[in-house]
């Protein structure tokens, strides 16, 4: 379960997150949709730890961030927005790497390595370089990365880009399957279409604010529109911006 | 410490695969020996070639204890040309001596006779050989006048009133140290060159990759990721010092000192001292590269600040060597110059106390380490994190 509250984060005069709250609980999928440049990053990489917030607070399983930033990175499997490899590792070794940060033991993090690589369907590329992948096979790997501790809670910064029509839809089942096991899942991305196909609960964040949140039904009738782009448009004003 | 230690092994098994790596830490090594066997070579060459010099003279029949005492010390006489000036002038030979026709009678009434050396002045390489024949003269005329006074019963020693006797102070050893410079020079570059494409490629390198961020979400300290890749470059650095050291011992071993007038004396007490010297090195080259690579955003740039950087620690060891300075206790904590101090006296055979080595391994390791602390503070931060 992850709990934000009163989210602040300044770049010079600019406010790029300002005044964020929200939860997700276990079990649920949820949408941080906004269009490009209104803090999702910046907020998902305040709740990773790499950032520090202005103000604010943030707790993951009921750990808070900012005290015990290495406590809540165990309980977070992240795919960031810069997702790079080690073109000389092999897809299994680039797990075996990051389990071994994480503090999975030996033995059991062979057996998750083994069934990462079934579940994300690696074993063609399990031990090859990483050198030749294509795009969808890098996701494959940084999701597998993400994953190889079996974390509560699951961060995805716009996982989806840059993947074609396969891949993408082979996140959208491994997202279903960890809302199946019970994870606590969200994840960023400024296409309406995948979040409404996923989400349980959708956020939506226009420069660094939440304008709207709750299912796709309640903002549909939060916006009095009747299509969820619409809807999007109206709640962001992206609208007024472009006229 | 297993983050460190799962970091170190990444990183070894990363650089091993990596032709740039495994390139500077290989090819480094071999070419400093290879150079250093081709430029001895040409010199015992040199040398044993300006041994043989013909000395051509003109008359040489009027004169059978001039010739006898020259070839007894080793030289070739040859008859002279016919046209001494011309055969000069052009260059056939560098000069010519000519005998006079009463040189014996000269001689065999005590006075002073006179021997002709024809040279062209222009030429300044002809000055080494010139000199030989003009000093072999000399001598033969110095021990002539010797016979002369004791033959009329007086001692020679009148006739020498002052004589200068040069006293060499410099072990032949020290003096082997003295032409040895450059192993230390050779060594100290590769502790740099050796692990440098590791410091980078784990720094600048995870940046330019993209691999940063996902690093750094981990649930590990700053400071234990640094840990291991420094460590890893070390290990590099260490590896080619230790190559370097290897092939320059094989390759020396070819060289015949004794034609070049040297004492080498590089049995396995003088390799381990002068390892024991530079390994510390390493901690401090790779720590520092680690720092400097941070800053740079790619690995092309990092590159250039590191090449850059070789210079400053070499700055040190230029100063001491322009003002002359000798071994000073305060060298002996600056990393470069007190490897340098140290590895010289190894090698020119004075004994070294363990203080010394402690003193400079030491100031190395706590120098590299606080590289690295610093280093770990700068990832702290979000613009170099992010690249702002």
């Amino acid at each position: 379960m992850i709990h934000i509250e009163g989210l602040h984060k300044r770049f010079g005069a600019v406010a790029a997150v300002d005044g964020v709250d929200f939860e997700v609980p276990d079990g649920q999928v949820t949408g941080l949709l906004g269009p490009n440049g209104a803090g999702k990053t910046t907020t998902l990489r305040m709740l990773y730890g790499l950032m520090h917030c202005d103000d604010g607070r943030m707790e993951v399983d009921g750990i808070d961030v900012a005290r015990d930033p290495q406590g809540a990175q165990a309980r977070m499997g992240i795919l960031p927005d810069s997702r790079g490899l080690y073109p000389r590792l092999t897809a299994r070794e680039h797990l075996r790497y990051f389990g071994q940060l994480q503090g999975v033991g030996r033995s059991m993090l062979e057996a998750r390595i083994d069934e990462l690589v079934r579940d994300l369907d690696m074993s063609g590329i399990a031990d090859r370089r990483a050198e030749g992948f294509s795009q969808g096979e890098r996701v494959k790997v940084a999701l597998g990365r993400a994953l190889v501790h079996n974390p509560n809670n699951v961060l995805l910064d716009e996982p989806t880009n840059g993947l074609d029509v396969l891949g993408t839809r082979a996140m959208r089942t491994m997202i279903r399957q960890m809302r199946a096991a019970g994870k606590c899942v969200l994840f960023s991305s400024h296409i309406m279409q995948e979040v409404s196909a996923l989400c349980d609960r959708i956020i939506i964040i226009s420069a660094g604010r939440i304008v709207a949140q709750g299912t796709a039904d309640e903002l549909l009738a939060q916006s009095g529109h009747d299509t969820l782009e619409d809807a999007f448009v109206a709640l962001t004003g992206i609208d007024e911006v472009t006229r | 410490m297993n983050a460190v230690l799962a970091v170190l092994k990444k990183e070894l098994i990363d650089g091993l695969r990596d032709r740039r790596s495994m390139m500077s830490a290989i090819i480094f090594p071999m070419i400093g020996p290879l150079f250093i066997s081709f430029m001895f070579n040409t010199v015992t060459e040199r040398q044993r070639e300006s041994q043989d010099v013909e000395i051509p003279i003109v008359g040489a029949e009027r004169a059978p204890g001039l010739i006898d005492w020259i070839e007894r010390r080793g030289y070739t006489v040859v008859e002279g040309p016919l046209d001494p000036e011309e055969a000069v002038r052009d260059g056939t030979v560098d000069f010519v001596l000519i005998i006079p026709e009463d040189f014996a009678g000269d001689l065999a009434k005590a006075r002073t006779a006179e021997i002709e050396l024809v040279r062209d002045g222009t030429k300044k390489d002809a000055g080494a050989s010139i000199g030989r024949a003009h000093s072999l003269v000399e001598s033969y005329s110095r021990m002539m006048g010797r016979l002369r006074l004791i033959a009329r019963g007086i001692s020679p020693q009148l006739g020498q009133p002052i004589s200068v006797e040069t006293v060499d102070i410099a072990s032949e050893r020290q003096r082997a140290a003295h032409f040895m410079v450059f192993i230390p020079m050779y060594l100290i570059l590769a502790a740099f060159i050796s692990g440098m494409n590791l410091a980078v490629d784990t720094t600048a390198g995870e940046r330019e990759r993209h691999s940063l961020e996902p690093l750094l979400v981990n649930p590990v300290s700053r400071l234990s990721l640094l840990m291991g890749k420094w460590l890893s470059a070390v290990v590099f650095s260490c590896a080619g010092v230790a190559l370097t050291l290897v092939s320059l011992v094989l390759a020396m071993r070819r060289v015949s000192w004794q034609e070049l007038g040297i004492q080498l004396n590089l049995g396995a007490p003088e390799v381990a001292g002068v390892l024991l010297a530079t390994l510390p090195l390493a901690f401090f080259a790779s720590g520092a590269q680690v720092l400097v690579a941070s800053f740079a955003r790619s690995f092309k740039e990092a590159q250039t600040y590191i090449s850059l950087m070789i210079i400053v620690p070499m700055a040190p060891s230029v100063i001491a060597q322009i003002y002359s300075l000798g071994n000073e206790w305060w060298m002996a904590p600056i990393p470069v110059l007190g490897q340098q101090v140290l590895m010289t006296e190894v090698v020119s055979g004075e004994p070294v106390s363990l203080l010394s080595y402690a003193a400079t391994g030491l100031s190395s390791l706590v120098l590299g380490l606080l590289c690295v602390w610093v280093t770990a503070r700068l990832f702290t931060r979000e613009n170099v994190v992010f690249g702002r």
